[in-house]
């Protein structure tokens, strides 16, 4: 006999309270699960709130006040006063226009540096192991010896490569770090980040679905015909994740313009300016405030860009 | 030993409307290996998870032995699992795998060994006990997930598609030696596999799920048999029976403009009902290629050697129909040959409900 | 038979003619070396004389160690590279280890067993690396300075750790998630605790993983200045602080410095070389995986 049980005439339909009482105790147990689930990731999630966002809505209080450090007046709350005087301070002009073309130049560079070695690294040669391990040093180095390497033993005009090899040349050599301040910072950015840039491009090339570019081969592809239709789309997102990080910590680069032009004008950019305007013994705290809101809100532009590509990534993976 | 009893048992996932599994009733006897089949997200897999405490039972409730278990967390129901791609754990020796649960359980390590190399006997493990899982191929790695089950001695042991990721011929072989094995342990199995061959050969009974819903539970004879609805007729059986909307010849359901012979009983629970939107099914073996009956044309024969399954198409509804027709011994017709297809066996009749039309 | 040779392998970018390969081969070897090229010169730098190293570059000279002996002997008063070293290994491992145990259970609740919206709050940890660290000096410098944390090196734990912790709770996740998740049912159905599921299941298989996240951890402490020059330019400082100090504005001072930044950078570099390849995987593939 068949025996298709859909025995709905049970209790008629209607709860009783035993099925109310486990119906109850269903949804307890399912929301103790919920927080289970959760509290693994409370306390990182109320440190780094702690360390991270409450010293900002500070930051934030500061900037709408005229508040000096070494002066005793009281604070006072001065609205966005600070905010509108910064169009017409030629100061943070400096430092802002300094700061996009530092990062737009240093990001773009080590970006395109990046590729040409990651696609230099992507085919068998002898060595290749010893090679790349080479390449990623710079970025392990540490920002303040790298800048006061370069500076020194590169940039210099009489000790430095730079200028030794000028004269072999039959150039006059010249202080480099001196004469291009933005140029000299620059170039050490590119050669501690291309490494970077270089170790996700190759990532990407690496991943890459074999077969797909082995279809295009059979197919009769060019090999750069496959590199631009097949691999460049692929290798997009990792371009993408790479210029996102790139961004994040070149906007706030301190070490490297600290250690190689130090105070000197030409490449101060607005984290630089405001370090010494404020704790640095500018002491103006409401208006470095300010400028640091100023920096924050360009970060955050930038990262709503990146954390919607870092979303389509989440998405389309997993 | 034990019993199982799903009892109106619903699992609705979070975000979605439909349940997976819909108030899901069925008995499972002790020592009886139940199968679980059903084609692809029918909720196979989240019935035995359910079982296994693995996902929340929304509505309804799971008994184990006449335990409730709704609401316990897995370690406590006392039930063993086999998973598709094993799941061993990669970093410990296959021996360890297999004593982990017995650790958990704090049982003395003589014990433990004793139980590891019994296990390992059985399954013909021993030489491997100190190798790691990845040292191991497709067919032990299925062995040792096997033993890791029976170590534990459990009350029931669940298994979800476990011979899938093994290769056609050793899962034939595997079949039989585990349906062997459940038989002399005695132990109380739920089996999920969407293969009905497996389902037919090992299942002591066999539960058909469609969308979360049981369609019918039974015997595997009395499944192919006497299908409850129009689904499991066409689930069970391979070639699949031949299942067509009946047509109207002379106020009997008929195919192809052949009336279909019914007795008196059945006619008699067809009254009423409209006889194009009842269905008429007739399995392979239970037609010939006769002189009488539905014509049609051949188009295509596939020669098994002890038997050949015969493709006719007729016309049926003003359609072009496929019938399949199973041929014992040499067939003698070929493609492109004009035949006629005689009834010889049972047929299933299902009302405009879809449901089994019983004589 | 040619049916039975190797599967091509997909055709490198560049094309794949010998002659090609040689050049293009010889070519990275070059780029290679040049971008390798500073750092060789500085550990050359810091085996010379100062008066040496302070004229046109050469490579003939008599190589000494007299340069790192200076740079390591105490220096009457100020910061020396026993301290330093000191500070900045304590300050490392301490804000490492905290990163750690924050960010371990953070990765299992974000991958494992992922809670609802964790996309939202993975994102939340990602967004704070997105916070210039200008806009929340001033802040925190007020409050050390209140706390009397200034120049101590509490502040800077606490700092590293908030530095590190969203990049590590990124990469662990992608390394958690390739755990496969009937290996933690297994474990569940087993009778495993939530601490030894994490111990006796996860961790063998994330271990790699999460050695290369610590790494990862440990090099960024290692080499931070901002902080560090900003927080505490005193005697509990780090060795980035301690090698800019090394720059004098009188005499010469490039061997000894340069044998300074050797000193300062070789024990990351090292740890960097090891680990690399797991490193960029855990970065890179954080966000694909
Ligand atoms: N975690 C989940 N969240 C939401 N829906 C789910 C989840 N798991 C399964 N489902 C849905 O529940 C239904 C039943 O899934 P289930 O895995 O039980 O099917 P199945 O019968 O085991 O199928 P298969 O043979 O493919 O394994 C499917 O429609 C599936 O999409
Ligand atoms: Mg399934």
């Amino acid at each position: 006999m068949s025996a298709v049980v859909v025995d709905q005439s049970k209790n008629g339909g209607t709860p009783t309270s035993d099925d109310l009482a486990r119906a109850a105790a269903i949804k307890r147990m399912e929301r103790r699960e919920g927080w289970k689930r959760r509290l693994p990731v409370l306390p990182a999630l109320i440190y780094t709130i702690l360390v991270t966002q409450i010293p900002f809505l500070f930051t934030l209080f500061y900037s709408l006040t005229d508040w000096r450090i070494d002066k005793v007046e009281p604070r006072q709350f001065i609205g966005v006063e600070n905010y509108a005087s910064l169009s017409g301070d030629k100061f943070f002009r400096d430092a802002a226009w300094i700061s996009v073309q530092m990062t737009v130049m240093a990001v773009l560079l080590s970006l395109i540096v990046g590729t040409g070695l990651a696609i230099l690294l992507d085919r068998k040669f002898f060595g290749q192991g010893f090679i790349r391990t080479l390449l990623i040093t710079p970025f392990l180095v540490m920002p303040v010896v790298a800048g006061l390497m370069w500076k020194l033993q590169m940039f210099n005009s009489t000790f430095g490569i730079i200028g030794w090899v000028m004269n072999g040349l039959g150039f006059d050599s010249i202080e480099f770090a001196t004469k291009y301040p933005l140029a000299s910072v620059v170039v050490v950015l590119v050669w501690q980040w291309s490494p970077f840039m270089m170790l996700i491009v190759l990532a990407g090339l690496q991943g890459q679905d074999q077969s797909v570019l082995e279809a295009a081969r059979v197919d009769g592809a060019s090999s750069w015909g496959t590199f631009r239709q097949i691999t460049l789309p692929q290798l997009r997102p990792f371009l993408e994740l790479g210029t996102l990080l790139g961004a994040i910590y070149l906007i706030q680069v301190y070490d490297h313009i600290e250690v190689i032009v130090g105070g000197q004008p030409g490449a101060k950019n607005l984290p630089f300016y405001i370090a010494q305007r404020s704790i640095g013994g500018g002491n103006v705290f409401g208006l470095a405030s300010a400028y640091s809101i100023v920096v924050v809100i360009a970060s955050i532009i930038i990262a709503n860009i990146g954390l919607r590509v870092l979303s389509n990534l989440l998405e389309d993976n997993s | 030993m034990a019993e199982v009893r799903y009892q109106e048992a619903s699992r609705i996932y979070p975000g979605t409307e439909e349940p997976a599994v819909n108030q899901l009733n069925l008995d499972i006897g002790d020592g009886e290996l139940l199968v679980l089949v059903g084609p692809s997200g029918s909720g196979k897999s989240t019935a035995l998870r359910m079982l296994a405490g693995l996902e929340t039972v929304n509505m309804g409730s799971i008994w184990i032995n006449e335990v409730d278990v709704t609401l316990k967390p897995p370690q406590d129901r006392d039930i063993a699992m086999v998973f598709q791609n094993y799941a061993l754990y990669p970093s410990m020796t296959v021996g360890d795998n297999m004593g982990f649960a017995l650790k958990q359980q704090k049982v003395p390590k003589a014990e433990r060994a004793e139980r590891v190399a019994e296990a390992a006997r059985i399954l013909d493990l021993t030489e491997y006990l100190d190798r790691k899982p990845k040292n191991l191929s497709g067919g032990q790695r299925q062995r040792v997930a096997m033993g890791r089950a029976i170590v534990r001695q459990p009350q029931v042991f669940l298994m979800d598609e476990p011979l899938s990721n093994l290769d056609a011929k050793l899962r034939v072989q595997t079949r039989t030696e585990l349906a062997d094995l459940q038989a002399r342990l005695g132990v109380t199995t739920v089996y999920v596999t969407h293969d009905q061959v497996e389902a037919m050969t090992m299942g002591h009974r066999v539960a058909v799920l469609n969308f979360g819903v049981l369609q019918q539970v039974d015997a595997p004879k009395t499944l192919y048999a006497a299908p409850a609805n129009k689904f499991v007729a066409g689930f069970i059986g391979s070639p699949a029976m031949n299942l067509f909307d009946a047509e109207n010849v002379d106020g009997k359901p008929g195919i192809a403009g052949v009336a279909v012979p019914i007795n008196d009983a059945v006619a008699a629970a067809l009254k009423g009902q409209s006889l194009d939107k009842v269905s008429v099914g007739v399995r392979p073996e239970h037609l010939t290629l006769g002189t009488a009956g539905i014509e049609g044309e051949v188009t295509v024969v596939e020669e098994l050697g002890s038997e050949s399954f015969v493709h006719v198409r007729t016309d049926h509804r003003g359609e072009a129909t496929n019938i399949v027709v199973r041929d014992r011994g040499e067939t003698q017709t070929a493609r492109g040959d004009r035949v006629k297809i005689d009834f010889d066996g049972p047929l299933h009749v299902f009302g405009e409900d879809g449901q089994r039309v019983t004589a | 038979m040619a049916i039975f040779t190797r599967a091509p392998k997909a055709e490198p970018i560049l094309g794949q003619n010998r002659a090609v390969a040689m050049v293009l081969g010889v070519l990275t070897w070059i780029i290679g070396l040049l971008f390798f090229f500073p750092l060789f010169w500085l550990v050359v730098n810091g085996f010379k004389e100062e008066s040496v190293a302070s004229s046109s570059p050469t490579l003939n000279f008599d190589p000494t160690l007299d340069r790192f002996s200076e740079v390591t002997e105490d220096s009457g008063g100020l910061l020396s590279f026993t301290e330093a070293f000191g500070n900045s290994f304590w300050i490392v491992l301490i804000s490492t280890v905290l990163v750690m145990v924050l960010a371990i259970p953070a990765a299992y609740a974000l991958a494992i067993r992922p809670m609802r919206k964790w996309r939202d709050i993975l994102f939340f940890f990602i967004s704070t690396k997105f916070l210039p660290i200008v806009g929340i000096i001033m802040p925190i410098w007020i409050i050390a300075r209140d706390l009397d944390l200034l120049g101590t090196r509490t502040v800077l734990v606490v700092l590293y750790t908030a530095m590190n912790l969203p990049l590590a709770v990124w990469m662990l996740r992608s390394f958690f998630a390739e755990v496969p998740k009937e290996l933690i049912e297994a474990s569940q159905i087993d009778g495993c605790s939530l601490l030894g599921q994490i111990r006796q299941v996860i961790l063998p298989i994330v271990a790699p993983g999460v050695a290369a996240t610590a790494l990862l951890c440990v090099i960024f402490a290692w080499n931070e200045f901002f902080f560090a020059i900003q927080l505490n330019p005193t005697g509990a400082s780090t060795i980035p602080v301690w090698v800019n100090s090394q720059q004098k504005f009188q005499g010469q001072f490039l061997a000894g410095l340069s044998a300074a930044s050797v000193l300062a950078t070789l024990p990351v570099v090292l740890a960097g070389w090891v680990a690399q390849k797991r490193m960029i995987r855990g970065l890179a593939m954080g966000a694909i995986k």
